[in-house]
């Protein structure tokens, strides 16, 4: 075809450049796309591959109003969208379902011009079969509310279990207290004990349903995402956290920091954990802090750097897990909940979190923030 | 005119559907500076019926103060704190709400409804029972509440 360089529009095909009409019939009977051509409203001419994504013959085809094969529900959205398109919309073409022989549906793409034919306006239409795109598309979207469905349920269930478990577990720990403060004198230490233990275990069961609460509260209770100046988040987890700095004699540098977008008192509390984990898991020399950020693209990467006790390279992973202990009570206590937070507050906010540690020698937490866009849940 | 409570009984009304927390505030009462009689609605519509003084509550004094539960089977403590916050016989009576979820959503709403005050339940032996004298010196003893005539 001599189009010097440019799609020529098949008005322009049929009306001035005049292919022979060999070169036409190959290319519409051949076409690998369902393509007719319609005359006040009914097929004139109709390809194989028409016929076949229908399931008519040809000739069942031919004559039988071109709307007959739209679903009813979807003619009145075709109609519009076709004489759209035959004013010259610009368009990538329209999705309906049609209705085959068999009286099956199946998704179709469409798209029309006008085209003269025999010297009379008609429309030369092309559509091809996209019903497994379809079907594709729609399992992927049922799966994904499925699965948007499921998490909150379950993190409605882990608000709720460790919610209602406070009450009874507050009276079992009240009562062992008051029994004790009543009765203690009258005791032997052996009773002392047992009481010393049922209080104990209490308070612990007590901290892992306050942290799990905390936990579930980060999907279920979180707030709209604002503008948020991480010097501001990081200076409010230090304030937080000045009794545990002070007594370890911390210091704390920090780069400067940007603004992203995100929870507030969710950054906060990431910022709070990592520290709070830095002064924690200290040598016996003063803990010292560096936080730096560096731009990448449309996401920041963090990081929390320390001169800690470090963690095993096999650990790395697992520690951001619920309740992941690395040691006994007795040497640093804690519910294990504190890394499982910043793991879910980072994915909240699109990120992602891992460690970089030498026993010893200190370790590294890095995270990704959005700079901008939209909530990632 | 000022009232003065000192000096006469002070009746609270307890609504709370748990007897281990009834006992708990019960106990700590008892040995407080400020001397109370209490009064107990073991759920919503008892403490509504308590109020309004019907049924076997017919000769109910007016409370003093209300301490109020939220998790009560059949009325709720928000029900409730709605219905006496929109009478006029029984909104000017103190409502502190006593609960045990610190729940964000719940704290709001109690305020909205014009609660007195949001106190969560300690789990601390001591600090619940140093918790509820505070309250009860405070709303009967430091603050200055409206003349009730019985």
């Amino acid at each position: 075809m001599k189009t010097k360089g440019t799609i020529t529009a098949p008005e322009l095909v049929a009306t001035r450049t005049r292919p022979s009409k060999e070169l036409f019939r190959t290319l519409f009977y051949s076409s690998p796309i369902g393509t007719y051509i319609v005359q006040n409203g009914r097929f004139l001419l109709v390809n194989h591959q028409l016929a076949r994504i229908s399931g008519y013959n040809d000739d069942e085809l031919i004559g039988k109003s071109s709307l007959n094969l739209v679903l009813a529900e979807d003619r009145n959205a075709v109609r519009d969208n076709a004489v759209r398109m035959l004013k010259g919309e610009r368009s990538h073409g329209y999705e309906f379902r049609m209705v085959t022989k068999r009286a099956s549906l199946k998704w179709v793409m469409e798209t029309v011009a006008p085209v003269f034919y025999r010297r009379k306006r008609a429309t030369l239409g092309h559509l091809i079969d996209i019903t497994e795109r379809k079907q594709v598309e729609e399992m992927l979207k049922q799966t994904t509310l499925e699965m948007q469905r499921s998490n909150a349920e379950l993190e409605q269930f882990a608000y709720v279990i460790s919610h209602d478990l406070q009450e009874p577990l507050r009276m079992v720990s009240s009562y062992t207290q008051l029994l004790a403060q009543r009765y203690g004198d009258k005791l032997d230490a052996d009773a002392d004990e047992f009481i010393a233990y049922a209080v104990d275990g209490a308070e612990r069961m007590q901290a892992l349903l306050h942290d799990l609460l905390e936990y579930s509260r980060v999907g279920t209770r979180g707030k709209p995402f604002s503008w948020v100046n991480c010097k501001d988040a990081v200076d409010k987890a230090v304030a937080n956290l000045q009794i545990a700095i002070q007594e370890s004699g911390a210091s704390m540098t920090y780069d400067v920091l940007p603004t992203v977008m995100g929870d507030e008192g969710q950054l906060v509390r990431l910022f709070q954990n990592l520290i709070g984990n830095a002064v924690k898991f200290r040598r016996d020399d003063p803990p010292r802090v560096r936080i730096s950020a560096q731009r990448r693209y449309n996401k920041v990467a963090f990081s929390v750097q320390d001169n800690g006790i470090g963690i095993e390279p096999a650990h790395s992973q697992s520690i951001f897990e619920i309740f992941r202990r690395l040691h006994t009570r007795e040497e640093y206590p804690g519910t294990g909940m504190g890394l499982a937070i910043c793991k879910k507050i980072v994915e909240r906010h699109g990120g992602h979190i891992s460690v970089q540690s030498k026993p010893g020698e200190g370790s590294t937490f890095r995270f990704t923030l959005a700079v901008a866009g939209d909530e990632a849940t | 005119m000022k009232s003065q409570v000192t000096g006469r009984s002070l009746d609270v009304l307890l609504v709370d559907d748990s007897p281990g927390d009834m006992r708990l505030i019960v106990e700590a009462l008892k040995d407080g500076r400020t001397q109370v009689r209490l009064h107990i609605a073991r759920d919503g519509l008892d403490a509504i019926a308590f109020l309004r003084r019907r049924g076997k509550h017919v000769d109910a004094p007016r409370p003093n103060l209300v301490l109020l539960d939220l998790h009560m089977p059949r009325m709720d403590g928000l029900q409730v704190l709605a219905e006496i916050k929109e009478d006029m016989e029984l909104k000017h009576i103190p409502v502190v709400i006593l609960s045990g979820s610190e729940d964000a959503e719940s704290i709001v709403k109690t305020y909205n409804l014009h609660a007195n005050c949001y106190v969560t339940k300690p789990v601390d032996l001591a600090q619940f029972t140093a918790v509820v004298r505070f309250i009860g010196d405070f709303w009967l003893t430091a603050a200055t509440l409206p003349m009730e005539e019985r």
